[in-house]
């Protein structure tokens, strides 16, 4: 693995934190059908105000089947790398230090933001905060796949 | 069948001025018909004037035995009580003070109580408590930094009594207290005094009379009790303070002749009422109620006491008032969390733009606003449930590791950031943070600005440009020690003291850098999400946060044995922790993990697991079904736990080798065996055989 500049670690991160930011609380409003494909087959934990979700598609069929609509803005995030080296677990096994690139790296994003759900306008809009590792999609499928998977997710109503 | 009416009239919906009181006329009989014409409006002496304004009408007192002293007719007997307490503690004989404060007399038995008074108008009386936390921070630490040895003073318990909080310590403790007279608190001075258990010192002092329990002070605390028994209707649980200036009894007393006098009496009325019951939770049940109407309010200010003496009413009646826009309720913004019932018709504030959106914020159960329904019960019900039910927080340690990491964290932090660099964060750690500007707030005072932090903020929608995100991040302790520094000194709550403040959630996570290089598979360790508050002190003035901080640590050479990987620190205006309060849901969820406790703070495992972080034997309940987990999650964990068992690997390892193969256990053994044939596995990657 080439041994990669500060400057090309802060780009690569922080434009899958900015990604994940971009499209998937969008998604959550507007394209639920699509929330599976934000996560990892196996993701570590998922956790929405402490109850356990078991995976992505367990997600997407809450928010398709239980949810009303939702309103969320994010005002603030950030995120950091975890591991610069991340093993990424493919198909055929760990990929092998040989093939890594500077993308094979998991990254820590924090979002804050409002949230408000149904359609009542007078409701008042909640705080929430949001913990999410990134992990680089391991698939090797080029068709539509995202870069970046949620290995972990923690959502919290703060507000 | 009168209970049952009177309970049902009392906690009926529907405003106080259209229902108005119910009363009972002289056989204790029910007269249901009468109040909508009359109620908030009746003078003194009309027509079916309530009994037991007079002593001697004990005529309802046969009514059913089992009834709450308060209700129905038995209201005059109750009263009488009352009077006849307060009178005792006037005349301040020893014998009737311990009757009349018994319940508290007790609990603070050994403990000195003092009065600490003049905080009422510091800086942080906006506070949502009124700065009461902040002030018994205060006391605490300038009790502490008077001397440095022996064990650390304490504010045993305290309460808010008029303009003064009453605070007990231990005797030893009194010199130390009586020292902080006159220092200098919030921008105000505070007055630091033995506490006067009668009261009467304080309610002269409202009044501003001088002298101990002088013949005034006993005369105006009968007529206000009067005053009070006249206007309060059991009931309907209604207390009608309309029309107070034209109160013949009032004006007989001389209250408006002065503004001194004027601003001074309703807190003492306010006081009067707390002093006729023993117990706050009797206190609290005994109104539901209040009109405030006809009064030529410009501001609450005058009245704003009510909303500590009865904090928990549905129906409030402002109407008739000069109430001209939201700053002059201000005061109010963060009481009366139950209102159900407002009443601001002839107000000039009724007709602002945002009048209707603005209570209806203010004030989150409202229904009935100036007699139009705003809300119904259901989208009350509604609004309080949350989409996704607020669960207990999900903290699943490894041999108390996270635990007892956190519980250090936040001490540390405030008090030596030194110490806490250089004993968990190595070359490696980084730490940044960032301001959310505009989070909703839990008051609605203006926050203190954001001048320390911002230039060092990383919120990535606003710094876009790369050399910015470089510069804000902190790589290595030395450089997070240089910012924090820099950095406000803060003061998070005792997290052993007030849990509920925190909400710390943990979890396992793999894939993390070994610092030791020897696995380029990763080694595994623990995501930790902290939510809390902190009060941080610029210039004097202190300022209460919220924050969001997540961290990743894992196996390193830091104390514990452990490193800090990455600290991530989000701030925002001070939010409460209401949002994850589990009790605070409508419905309690029958999935709600039973054994958790209902605090936020970590609790500690049952039976901790004595395994170092990267090589983890198998956790207690690990693959057994438990609340909150899904059934795949137990399948999964069986898995693991039957791959590591097979293969000897970490449970880390074990997953990793299923999920990485479509949790086939057949295809993950072979993986396994090519890559331990290949040598591809890392010794961390087992179990440690000793």
């Amino acid at each position: 693995m080439a041994t990669a500049t500060d400057d090309t670690l802060t780009k690569v991160s922080t434009e899958a934190a900015t990604e994940l930011i971009n499209s998937f609380y969008p998604a959550l409003k507007n394209d639920r059908s699509s929330i599976a494909s934000f996560y990892l087959p196996t993701p570590t934990s998922i956790l929405f105000n402490g109850n356990t979700v078991a995976d992505g598609a367990a997600v997407q069929d809450i928010f398709l089947n239980q949810m009303p609509e939702a309103f969320y803005e994010v005002l603030s995030f950030d995120c950091q790398i975890i591991n610069r080296a991340y093993p990424t677990t493919t198909a055929t096994g760990i990929k092998p230090t040989s093939e890594m690139t500077v993308k094979d790296m998991s990254v820590l994003v924090m979002a804050s933001g409002n949230v408000r759900y149904g359609e009542n306008r007078d409701q008042p809009a909640r705080g929430f905060s949001e913990t999410f590792v990134l992990v680089p999609n391991p698939s090797s499928d080029r068709k539509r796949r995202r870069d970046w998977l949620i290995q972990s997710q923690n959502f919290r109503l703060v507000v | 069948m009168k209970t049952m009416k009177s309970r049902r009239s009392g906690g009926d919906r529907g405003g106080i001025r259209k229902r108005g009181p119910t009363r009972t006329d002289r056989d204790g009989d029910m007269d249901m018909d009468g109040p909508g014409a009359r109620g908030g409006k009746r003078g003194r002496g009309g027509p079916g004037r309530p009994t037991g304004s007079g002593s001697g009408s004990g005529s309802g007192s046969g009514a059913g035995a089992g009834r709450p002293a308060r209700s129905g007719g038995d209201r005059p007997q109750a009263r009488d009580k009352t009077l006849e307490a307060i009178q005792k503690a006037i005349s301040n004989t020893r014998d009737s003070q311990i009757n009349l404060r018994q319940g508290k007399t007790n609990a603070a038995s050994n403990l000195e109580p003092f009065s600490v008074r003049g905080w009422k108008t510091s800086k942080v009386s906006s506070h949502r408590d009124g700065g009461v936390e902040n002030l018994v921070a205060f006391l605490e630490r300038r009790m502490n930094a008077s001397t440095k040895s022996g064990p650390r003073a304490r504010i045993t318990k305290s309460r808010v009594e008029g303009d003064s909080l009453v605070v007990f310590v231990r005797p030893d403790l009194a010199d130390r207290m009586l020292r902080l007279n006159d220092s200098l608190f919030a921008g105000v001075h505070l007055v630091v005094e033995p506490y006067d258990p009668s009261s009467s010192a304080t309610l002269d002092r409202e009044l501003g009379t001088t002298t101990g329990t002088s013949p005034s002070t006993a005369d105006t605390k009968s007529k206000m009790t009067m005053i009070l028994s006249k206007r309060y209707y059991p009931d309907t649980k209604l207390l009608d303070l309309s029309k107070l200036s034209s109160d013949p009894d009032l004006v007989a007393m001389g209250i408006f002749n002065q503004t001194s006098t004027e601003s001074k009496f309703f807190p003492a009325l306010m006081k009067v009422w707390e002093m006729g019951f023993t117990n706050t939770t009797q206190r609290r049940e005994a109104v539901e109620s209040v009109s405030l109407a006809h009064n030529q309010l410009t501001a609450i200010t005058a009245v704003t006491t009510l909303s500590q003496t009865f904090p928990d009413i549905k129906n409030l009646d402002l109407s008739h008032n000069n109430l001209k826009d939201y700053r002059s309720m201000n005061a109010w913004r963060w009481k009366f969390r139950n209102l159900e019932f407002l009443d601001l018709t002839e107000n000039p504030f009724s007709s602002e733009p945002n009048f209707k959106e603005t209570m209806m914020k203010w004030f989150p159960k409202l229904q009935t606003l100036n007699n139009v329904v705003v809300r119904t019960p259901e989208e009350i019900a509604a609004q309080k449930k949350t989409p996704i039910p607020v669960q207990a927080p999900h903290f699943q340690d490894d041999g108390q590791i996270a635990e007892n990491f956190i519980r250090a964290f936040f001490t540390r932090y405030d008090n030596n950031r030194d110490e806490l660099v250089k004993s968990v964060y190595d070359h490696q750690s980084e730490f940044t943070l960032n301001v959310n500007t505009s989070a909703p707030k839990a008051q609605q005072t203006e926050s203190a600005g954001w001048d320390p932090y911002i230039k060092k903020s990383r919120n990535l929608l606003k710094i876009s440009h790369l050399p910015a995100r470089m510069s804000r991040a902190y790589k290595g302790a030395e450089k997070i020690l240089e910012l924090w520094k820099g950095l406000p000194q803060t003061r998070h709550p005792d997290m052993t003291a007030r849990p509920e403040e925190y909400l710390i959630e943990c979890h396992p996570v793999p894939g993390l850098p070994d610092p030791t290089g020897q696995s380029p598979t990763g080694v595994g360790g623990l995501m930790i999400m902290t939510h809390g508050k902190f009060e941080e002190s610029v210039g004097g003035k202190i300022e209460t946060r919220s924050f969001d901080r997540t961290f990743v640590i894992g196996p390193g050479g830091g104390m514990g044995g452990i490193r800090v990987i990455n600290d991530i620190l989000c701030l925002r205006a001070y939010g409460g922790h209401e949002a994850w309060s589990p009790e605070n849901q409508a419905i309690p969820y029958a999935t709600a993990p039973a054994a958790v406790a209902p605090v936020a703070a970590p609790a500690p495992l049952a039976a901790p697991v004595p395994a170092p972080l990267a090589q983890p034997g198998i956790p207690q309940g690990y693959g057994a079904p438990a609340p909150g987990k899904t059934d795949a999650q137990v399948q999964q964990e069986q898995m693991v736990a039957q791959m590591s068992a097979k293969s000897g690997m970490t449970l880390q390892f074990s997953e990793m080798a299923l999920s990485g193969n479509g949790w086939n256990f057949d295809a993950a053994w072979k993986n396994f065996e090519e890559l331990k044939a290949s040598g591809n596995l890392p010794a961390t990657a087992f179990l440690s055989v000793a």
